[in-house]
């Protein structure tokens, strides 16, 4: 089985225990181990950057110098955000020299050196481009025929540009759920914000981006919404509630990780991978 | 040292004399520098006024100087200007040498003190190499008085006409069916509103009947050999499958052609157009092209329905490419430029959303002989539209994309807002970042258009979608933009939106100018001698460019640097001859040793290899004598008349002060 | 020889130097500004922002609440034609904003900021409910109650900790920190 340095990050042991449960699940199921770095901190999310750029780039480091001690190739991060800070500093850090001094210097009070050798990537690319669409599709025990999925890429994943796909139209996501017999929609605004952390600083902006994205999904006949991030997960479905009051709509479409459609269409046991215990119920809207 | 060796330190006004001590420097040379051949040293304020000249040309007669040395500004500045002074003082002007104590050394330091020692140094460098000159004479190669013009676009065209008209013959290949270019695809031109068409074909049909211009259409340039005044080019005719010779034009092959295709190149994939077509009606040639890739009897053998009806029995399937190869003197590029591909932009929707258009495909729109007969519609060939955006700066000012400004696309953008008005009625918004109206009677249009109560918005538009979110935007195209000027975001419901697209280099722009011998800048447009003062030659001899291919420029601009070529082009032919540098580079045959190295390296293809004697050879007339060969060959066979390893060495012992130091070490 | 900083300047110094180009380069073109899906709640567009740094109007800006609005999803700084990363000076004006202590009244964004710093100083990992405390105080009636109901939800669906985890390494942890900038002697 192949090993990767899996870094949970804060938000998958709390609000996206679905999610930390499912990806496990799946990556077993597929044949690939993720091993979560030991004693790892959070990554500081969009909270640390406004008050000191220096120590948000030093604390997504530990974690890179403690993947990097694993021996490990991969650095592996399910949220889009933990994704976003590790890929760019792990960048500087190759490109910079003086950064990683300064950083390794701070890093030097936990025995810890940071070099930016880690490949990092999102866990969606490990299942797409490592085990790949052929053999996910190959072992899929329930395609999710007529199930209309609305793939919600969110902003951090593919902005800023990741030297990957295009970031106006990416289309892995699709691919993926197509992959496990699931209907990939079409809707403009697969990579527009969730809201981020406004849901809390900036309420009124938050659900207004939030009520714009599910208005869109909704008119294009998606059945679920399906995530690669904790954080757009919670702000879509959480309050979704809170979008119908104050616009006055009904939304009440399930938004599920992409994780945990993947395990449906694979066959896992529901419990394994955190579905039944999502606030709306799936049931509700799957054609089937 | 038999040499007599005038030394002049130019002020400069200055420039120079501002951080080095010039005096000094000049005094300095006549003392120190006299054991290596200096009888006089002078300064002056101004070397390359006519005085400063004369001084010059008075010491070389009344001292009998053999050689001289300017210390002044660069070479590429006053190089000639001090040749041609010895010249006029019957002394060979390659026995002259400029040294730049400006832009190496005045204009590049601040410590004065350092500055003069340098310009010392540099004097004493250029004493020691001017001794080991040699008399050169410049070559002389005849000019083959027919000339060679690529590409039948206005440039083109213009060029063709230029030179016909003097007398002289040309050759136009043009690698569409006709000629015309992108001009012929326009419906309108800014400023006038001119009919395009109206416009150019009757300088379509000039070239077409002109006797001195032989047209090849549907034809490309495969390879160059040769230099200026002497190049062989091969030129591919690719098989039309008509015999010219029977052809009349009358046009019942097309029409009875049972099979369409859609037109990608002429009606930028608005409209269609048979297998055996002629791109438009006033084509020049009148002969018409045979697509066969696209041919049901290439593809399946049958059909065959153009030769069945063809009255004059023209239709030849067996025809075959035919390479011939011409004679000429001169070669004029003007290939014309390609559209940015808007699907880059995915956030504009092209493609996606059917009411996005491109400005090309807009232009076939108007055009009373486009697809649909000059009628501004929607996709679905009858709606007309209520309102129209018309998108500025698509792919261009732009890191993301092309950086560069296209020149033409504000002013093509206000005459799409006018045709729209004129034809529709509907209400127009250009979306702009600034307004660029330059040229004679372009803001005048742009006042025109305001006056037309077009809606200027102040912004680059950030996404044309069709997601709702009030009902007034039900069923529309919206324009989400920042208007600037008033510092909002608005979405803008319209029915069509137009993306003024950037020109780009042609795709193939790199490979065919290797093919002639010229590059291409970063952004892939040819590269001109200099871009303020000779924006039409190449540092190639004997290649020039003209019109878009040297960059993005409006149809007026093309023509006038069309007609320079053509000028520049017949100044040559009239001279008979031209002399080119003697400045040049040799292979010593028996040293070389056939390892061909040098082949490759010449930045101007300007070194043959014989295959029977196993040697190569610097052809003296391309090569520009830059020295790369020189210093690449692992033989040391290659030496330059001008640049030879006595006079290099020399300069460099000079500039080391070596010369100095071994005349002080003897003992007096 | 010091020499005193302009607005303009400052701001850049605090940009990240290795990618994206200076503000200056802007052209006002609007693009950022167009496609910023928060725009609407800003005072100011990112558009104006930079004109109001390039216009040295350092009291207007930092008095603006654009850039806490700001949810760094990037579109403006990909669309960029320039190739300025506005998400990033966006976070840049946070940083001088918080650092001059000085931003609009009534905004929950710089205490937001300043509470998941402390969070993370005393104990590596993120611990929602404590930063709860920070906003709930400035919420209405109506709001806290909500936020009451939205997390029993998430209580009773397990997704919410009642306890927050900690870094074993915490003390080496928090003297990396005070490594880089003085913060974590409280508490």
């Amino acid at each position: 089985m192949k090993q990767y340095a899996y870094y949970p990050g804060c938000s998958l042991e709390s609000l996206g225990k679905n999610y930390n449960i499912s990806a496990l699940a799946v990556s077993d199921e597929l044949g690939v181990e993720m091993k979560e770095l030991e004693d790892w901190n959070c990554c500081g999310a969009t909270a640390y950057f406004p008050v000191d750029e220096l120590l948000a780039y030093t604390l997504v480091s530990r974690n890179l110098a403690i993947a990097e001690k694993t021996g490990l190739q991969d650095f592996i991060a399910p949220c889009s955000a933990c994704y976003k800070n590790a890929y760019t500093t792990n960048k500087y850090l190759k490109i910079d020299p003086d950064l990683a001094e300064h950083i390794n210097y701070a890093l030097e009070e936990d025995h810890l050196h940071v070099e930016g050798k880690m490949k990092v990537r999102h866990l969606i690319e490990v299942f797409i481009e490592d085990v790949g669409l052929e053999e996910i599709e190959k072992k899929v025990a329930h395609p999710l025929k007529g199930l209309r999925v609305a793939p919600y890429y969110g902003c951090q994943i593919v902005r800023p540009r990741k030297d990957k796909e295009d970031v106006e139209n990416p289309q892995f996501f699709e691919k993926l759920i197509s992959a496990i017999g699931a209907e990939p929609i079409d809707y403009a605004y697969k990579t527009r914000c969730c809201g981020g952390s406004l849901i809390i600083t900036n309420r009124k902006a938050a659900l207004d981006m939030v009520y714009k994205l599910l208005q869109d999904a909704v008119n294009s006949n998606a059945n679920v919404i399906a995530t690669t991030c904790p954080m757009c997960n919670v702000n879509v479905e959480v309050y979704q509630s809170q979008v119908n009051r104050e616009f006055g709509t009904n939304f009440s479409i399930p938004v599920m990780y992409f994780t945990q459609l993947m395990g449906m269409a694979l066959g896992i046991e529901p419990k394994r991978i955190g579905v039944g215990a999502s606030m709306l119920s799936l049931a509700q809207s799957t054609a089937n | 040292m038999t040499e007599r060796i005038g030394v002049y330190v130019c002020h400069c006004g200055t420039n120079i004399a501002g951080v080095v001590n010039v005096a000094e420097v000049s005094q300095w040379s006549g003392e120190k520098l006299a054991d290596n051949g200096v009888v006089i040293a002078r300064d002056y304020k101004f070397m390359c006024s006519s005085l400063g000249q004369e001084l010059i040309q008075k010491d070389i007669k009344e001292q009998g100087l053999t050689r001289v040395v300017v210390a002044a500004c660069s070479p590429h500045l006053h190089e000639r200007t001090f040749r041609n002074a010895c010249k006029g003082a019957d002394l060979n002007p390659y026995l002259c040498e400029l040294v730049s104590i400006r832009e190496q050394d005045s204009w590049v330091h601040t410590d004065k003190v350092a500055a003069t020692e340098k310009a010392k140094a540099i004097i004493s460098g250029g004493v020691m190499r001017v001794a080991h000159h040699e008399a050169l004479e410049p070559l002389r190669v005849p000019i083959h008085p027919d000339t060679l013009v690529v590409g039948g676009g206005i440039a083109g065209i213009q060029a063709a006409l230029e030179i016909a008209d003097a007398g002289f013959h040309v050759y136009m290949v043009e690698r569409e069916p006709s000629i015309g270019g992108h001009m012929a695809q326009f419906d309108k031109t800014f400023p006038t509103l001119d009919c395009s068409a109206c416009i150019l074909t009757p300088k379509m049909v000039d070239v077409g009947n002109h006797p001195n211009i032989t047209l090849l259409t549907w034809s490309e340039v495969t390879k160059v050999d040769g230099y200026v005044g002497n190049f062989a080019v091969t030129i591919k005719k690719k098989a039309r499958y008509i015999n010219e010779e029977l052809c009349t034009g009358c046009g019942i092959c097309w029409e009875k052609c049972p099979k369409k295709v859609v037109d990608d190149v002429f009606e930028a994939g608005l409209g269609n157009r048979k297998v055996v077509y002629t791109p438009f009606p006033q084509a020049v040639p009148k002969y018409p092209v045979l697509d066969a890739p696209n041919c049901t009897y290439f593809l399946k053998g049958t059909c065959k329905a153009c030769e069945k009806f063809c009255p004059t029995g023209a239709i030849d399937f067996e025809q075959k490419d035919q390479d011939i190869t011409v004679q000429v003197g001169n070669i004029i590029l003007a290939t014309g430029w390609d559209l940015f591909d808007v699907r880059r932009i995915p956030q504009y929707g092209y493609g996606k959303l059917a009411n996005v258009f491109t400005n090309l495909e807009f232009e076939r729109l108007g055009n009373a002989a486009g697809p649909t007969g000059g009628n501004i519609v929607l996709r679905d060939g009858k709606t007309v539209p209520k309102a129209v955006g018309i998108v500025h700066c698509v792919g261009s000012r732009d890191q993301n994309y092309n950086p560069y400004c296209s020149a033409i696309c504000c002013m093509q953008s206000l005459k799409f807002a006018h045709l729209v008005h004129e034809r529709t009625g509907a209400e127009v918004y250009n979306f702009y970042i600034d307004m660029r109206t330059p040229s004679k009677g372009y803001e005048e249009f742009y006042q025109r258009l305001l006056e037309e109560g077009t809606h200027f918005v102040r912004g680059k538009v950030a996404e044309v979608t069709n997601i709702a979110r009030v009902p007034e935007e039900e069923g529309k195209l919206i324009v989400q933009v920042e208007d600037t000027l008033i510092g909002k975001q608005r979405r803008i419901p319209v029915d069509m939106v137009i993306l003024s697209a950037g020109l780009q280099a042609r795709h193939d722009a790199k490979e065919v100018g290797k093919l002639f011998g010229i590059s291409c800048s970063a952004d892939a447009w040819y590269i001109e001698r200099h871009p303020k003062l000779d924006p039409v030659a190449t540092m190639t001899e004997g290649v020039f460019i003209a019109g878009c291919a040297q960059g993005p420029k409006d149809i007026p601009a093309s023509v006038v640097q069309g007609a320079a070529a053509a000028a520049r082009v017949l100044g040559k032919i009239q001279q008979k001859e031209i002399s080119l540098e003697p400045v040049r580079a040799t292979i010593n045959e028996e040293q070389c040793s056939g390892c061909r190295i040098c082949n490759d390296l010449c930045p101007f293809s300007a070194i043959l290899f014989h295959e029977d004697t196993m040697v190569s050879e610097v052809n003296p007339a391309l090569c520009q004598g830059c020295g790369t060969c020189v210093a690449g060959c692992p033989a040391g066979a290659i030496s330059g008349t001008g640049f030879s390893n006595e006079q290099v060495l020399a300069q460099i012992e000079g500039l080391l002060m070596l010369n100095l130091k071994r005349l002080e070490a003897v003992p007096a | 020889m010091a020499v005193e900083l302009s607005f303009t300047k400052e701001i850049e110094n605090i940009m990240y130097a290795s990618h994206g180009k200076p503000i200056k380069d802007c052209i006002q073109c609007g693009t950022c500004s167009g496609s910023c899906p928060a725009v609407e709640f800003m005072d100011n567009s990112p558009r104006e922002v930079i004109g109001m740094i390039g216009a040295n109007l350092k009291e207007e800006v930092l008095a603006t609440n654009t850039y806490w609005t700001c949810a760094s999803c990037y579109q403006c700084t990909v669309r960029c034609p320039a190739g300025i990363d506005i998400a990033d000076m966006m976070y840049a004006l946070k940083r001088y904003s918080m650092w001059k202590g000085q931003y609009k009244e009534g905004l929950l964004g710089p205490d937001f900021s300043e509470a998941f710093v402390k969070m993370i100083v005393n104990s590596g990992r993120s611990f929602e409910p404590i930063l709860a405390a920070t906003y709930l105080p400035k919420y209405s009636a109506r709001d806290i109650i909500q936020e009451g109901l939205t997390a029993t939800g998430l209580v009773l669906s397990g997704k919410m900790p009642l306890l927050p985890k900690k870094v074993k390494r915490l003390k080496n942890l928090q003297r990396m920190v005070r490594r880089i900038i003085p913060i974590g002697e409280t508490k």
